[in-house]
């Protein structure tokens, strides 16, 4: 009787595992409502915006003073309306007075000042530091006061979200409170991040009600989709070219490029006060820089090397509001390379290919970071587009940490940019201070170029900088751009790719910046699920 | 079969009975065992410690521009300054090492920097993850292991150990991840029969997740581990089961008309188990590197992965917090490896008792 009894609740035991076992082994399936994405890119530090998080726009759970619509326009998200004083060097921002915070808390211009203000010195990936004070003069109205000028602050109106004064703490990161469209309801650190719409938000209400990002390394979210368990999955290019069933390929036009940098200055033996060598002799003759940019085939670089997915780079902010059309060029033209290079006096004189000048081989060394097979790929061809006019350029593998910090001043070496804002294109082509950062690495300087600059950067709105930006990059007579100094030889702006459920329609992507997963996100809200 | 009557047979393979008297001195020794253990790990803990440190300040990895990543061209110098203030990292690296040692003497680990969290909560909370895979996999490749090289020594050069011993030949000298992918790729990919990633499906809550349904996740990086876990065991248990095989009692019993199996399971585990508990509990390091490159492929949020992160990222506290916990689980497992072996072979506790004498 006893052993019986034992019997059938062992019995009752195994069928009860046997049971688990098999739904268990049932994928979770993914709901009209739920979405499941695999774009990478976890914030490990958590979801923080004064430590950084959101720094290329959208940050998800919190929403911010104004947003870049589908061209990138600025328009409104908290704020009413902006004003900027006549020195500019205040601005004053009206705010919404509807926002809730996803807790009920209504959100004030103080919050948005806290904001700002504790922005400033938490020591994260954001940089305020034109900023002095931000102060709250009613419950609506924030003045920023800046210490000079800088129409690029802007870009921090754009991607800076709101946190709740009351709230903010060492842990808030973990468990961020914000008035954006979706709320973050669990973290599984290194596994998935689980958000909700935000039933509180003023804006348009997404319609996708649940997302889920999941966080593996490629080859794991590629297994993942193709085993139906993922509804957006970023990839790089080379893996867009093949079928996930149940899944299309959505390609994003970016401004995420790669291009040439070019020491500009001879070798004279400065060193940076790291000792880092400065200078390259070969480049720093503009005439080799121009026959480098018009020897190189890009069309060829994005059919052969990006397979296509991508387009011709011919300066550092192609098709974003601020670029100047006018620096376009015809390249693939071997003839104009080696006319400029024959007027400058580089000549073959010795037969073996390669042009020479005062003694000196027209030679460099293409670096790149050996772990990135597309630039790779890049500094390859390049190399042999560039053998015909009679330039040596070697391509050369190195690491990393070794190329910024000891090639990046007297070498060649394949970068990649692309922001939303301007402040970027400042960076590379403005004189370098004292302190050389790698952004212009190749110590480009001219002054009217630094003019042009600076007036985009002091310009009273958005709008007027515009003008401004483009003269830099060519202003008819001048600029770093080809027609001008060819700072750089651009090469190609490669397109982000996703796969996508056949179901759901992710509407219009933004111009993508440098960098590629989260972006795609920018337009969530408008995102909708098309079958039953 | 080798039948030859090996000249080194050595009588005191013969299994010792447990005596009381070993037994009623067994606390003291302990204790004494336990104290020489002690200062060893405290020596270890220093030099570790301090190597590690000397070496990742040697570290070609600029922590800061590792954890900026594409950020890096938002930050000024100014900004750059903040951080390294939020760190310390603007300090000399002997006043860092003097702080962090300072602290680290009253338990403080100091903040991740990746993780923006302290390093001891980040170690806990995966590594209660990790915990589970490394159990499972330390389970298995030891019971099976151990299995497998018995019966491959009970019967030398007979198709079922040729298998054996080329199925652990094949396996000691294949990658962890490789096989880590071959496996996903087949029975995830293919089939569709295991998930894909992650410790529990997308979607769920830590809380509402079955205990299948973590046991589901976790098959398939513990195979991974076992499969590659069981060959050292086995070689190892088949050596030395040949070995005893060839002793003078095995012999007797054979030519009494025992059965290899039976001579092997009832009058030859302990001395066979010798090594056996040796490499297992020695093996923790090794779990330890595997479940690193395993948590890698299959997306499983454990220690591996975070130390991956730590690495890349220059992630210096919570690396020098992972190198100490790492000593610590390893000398762990060789301290507990040397007790067993008090245990099972009692020609030890003679040994040990000479020597203390």
């Amino acid at each position: 009787m006893n052993s019986m009894h034992t019997f059938a609740r062992r019995a009752g035991f195994a069928g009860v595992v046997l049971l688990l076992l098999v739904i268990g082994a049932f994928p979770a399936l993914a709901q009209k409502d739920t979405l499941i994405l695999a774009v990478g890119g976890e914030n490990t530090e958590g979801y923080d915006p004064l430590l950084g998080w959101g720094n290329y726009g959208n940050p998800l759970f919190h929403s911010t003073l104004f947003k870049r619509d589908a061209t990138l326009n600025i328009v409104p998200d908290l704020a009413t309306k902006r004003q900027l004083s006549a020195d500019k060097k205040v601005w004053t921002i009206t705010i919404r007075d509807d926002v809730q915070f996803s807790d009920g808390t209504p959100l004030t211009a103080e919050d948005v000042a806290f904001t700002y203000n504790k922005g400033l010195e938490a020591g994260g990936k954001i940089d305020l530091s034109p900023l002095v004070k931000a102060e709250a003069t009613d419950s609506r109205t924030v003045k920023l006061h800046l210490s000079q000028p800088d129409i690029t602050f802007v870009q921090h109106l754009v991607t800076l979200g709101i946190v709740p004064r009351t709230q903010y703490g060492p842990a808030y990161g973990r468990n961020p409170v914000g008035s954006g469209p979706y709320k973050l309801v669990r973290w599984d650190e290194g596994q998935q991040l689980v958000v909700e719409a935000n039933e509180r938000y003023y804006g348009h209400k997404p319609q996708i009600k649940k997302l889920v990002f999941l966080f593996a390394d490629e080859d794991a979210a590629l297994a993942a989709a193709r085993a139906g368990q993922v509804d957006v999955l970023g990839v790089p290019s080379n893996l867009a070219a093949q079928d996930i069933g149940g899944m299309r390929l959505h390609v994003v036009k970016s401004v995420d490029n790669r291009g040439l940098m070019f020491p500009v200055v001879p070798d004279e033996g400065r060193t940076t006060p790291s000792g880092a060598p400065i200078g390259n002799d070969v480049t720093a003759d503009i005439a080799i820089r121009k026959a480098v940019n018009y020897a190189l085939d890009r069309q060829a670089l994005v059919a052969g090397v990006l397979d296509g997915f991508g387009r011709p780079a011919y300066g550092v902010v192609d098709d974003l509001p601020w670029d100047n059309p006018a620096v376009r060029f015809a390249d693939n033209d071997p003839e104009k390379a080696r006319a400029i290079l024959e007027a400058a006096g580089w000549k073959d004189t010795d037969g073996d290919g390669i042009r020479e000048k005062n003694g000196r081989k027209a030679e460099f060394t293409i670096i790149y970071n050996a772990k990135d097979s597309l630039r790779q790929g890049l500094a390859l061809a390049a190399s042999d587009m560039l053998r015909p006019v009679g330039i040596h350029a070697v391509p050369k593998g190195e690491n990393w940490d070794r190329i910024k910090t000891r090639l990046t001043h007297s070498q060649v070496v394949v970068y990649g940019f692309g922001d939303h804002s301007p402040l970027e294109m400042y960076k590379l082509y403005h004189t370098p201070g004292p302190d050389p950062m790698y952004w212009n690495a190749g110590f480009y300087s001219n002054p009217v170029v630094d003019s042009h600059l600076e007036n985009a950067r002091s310009a009273e709105s958005f709008e007027a900088s515009i003008p401004h930006w483009q003269k830099a990059q060519w202003d008819s007579t001048t600029g770093f751009t080809v027609p001008g100094d060819a700072a750089w030889a651009w090469m190609v702006n490669l397109d982000h790719t996703y796969f996508v459920n056949k179901c759901l329609d992710v509407g219009t992507s933004q111009m993508e910046p440098h960098g590629h997963g989260w972006p795609i996100t920018a337009n969530i809200v408008e995102w909708t699920w098309t079958c039953d | 079969m080798d039948v030859r009557l090996s000249a080194d047979n050595r009588p005191a393979e013969e299994p010792a009975p447990l005596r009381r008297s070993v037994l009623s001195s067994a606390a003291g020794r302990l204790a004494r065992f336990a104290a020489a253990k002690a200062v060893r790990l405290a020596l270890l803990l220093v030099s570790v410690a301090t190597l590690s440190f000397v070496l990742v300040s040697f570290s070609p990895v600029d922590p800061i521009d590792a954890y900026l990543g594409p950020s890096i061209l938002k930050v000024s110098p100014e900004q750059r300054e903040v951080i390294a203030q939020r760190w310390g990292l603007d300090q000399p690296p002997v006043e860092r090492f003097t702080r962090w040692a300072a602290n680290l003497l009253q338990g403080d680990f100091g903040t991740s920097t990746i993780f923006n969290e302290p390093v001891l909560t980040v170690i806990v909370k995966r590594f209660t993850t990790s915990f589970w895979l490394m159990f499972a996999a330390w389970t298995v490749s030891g019971v099976l292991g151990f299995t497998l090289g018995l019966l491959a020594g009970a019967y030398p050069a007979s198709p079922l150990d040729k298998t054996i011993s080329f199925y652990a030949y094949l396996m000691a000298s294949t990658p962890t991840f490789w096989v880590g992918m071959v496996l996903l790729t087949f029975f995830s990919v293919h089939l569709g029969w295991t998930p894909v990633h992650g410790a529990w499906p997308a979607g769920m809550a830590a809380h509402d997740v079955s205990l299948m349904q973590r046991i589901h996740h976790l098959i398939l990086p513990a195979v991974t581990l076992s499969l590659i876990g069981v060959a050292q065991i086995a070689l190892h248990t088949r050596e030395k089961t040949i070995d005893v095989m060839r002793s003078e009692h095995a012999l007797f019993a054979m030519a009494q008309g025992e059965r290899p199996l039976a001579i092997v399971f009832c009058r030859t585990l302990r001395n066979v188990a010798l090594p056996a508990v040796t490499l297992q509990f020695a093996s923790l390091g090794e779990l330890f590197g595997g479940a690193v490159l395993a948590e890698q492929v299959f997306a499983y949020p454990g220690l591996g992965k975070a130390t991956v992160e730590a690495g890349f990222r220059g992630d210096v506290p919570l690396l020098l917090g992972l190198v100490i916990f790492s000593t610590v689980f390893v000398f762990t497992g060789n301290t507990v490896a040397d007790l067993l072996y008090m245990i099972v072979d009692p020609r030890m506790r003679r040994n040990a008792r000479k020597g203390d004498r």
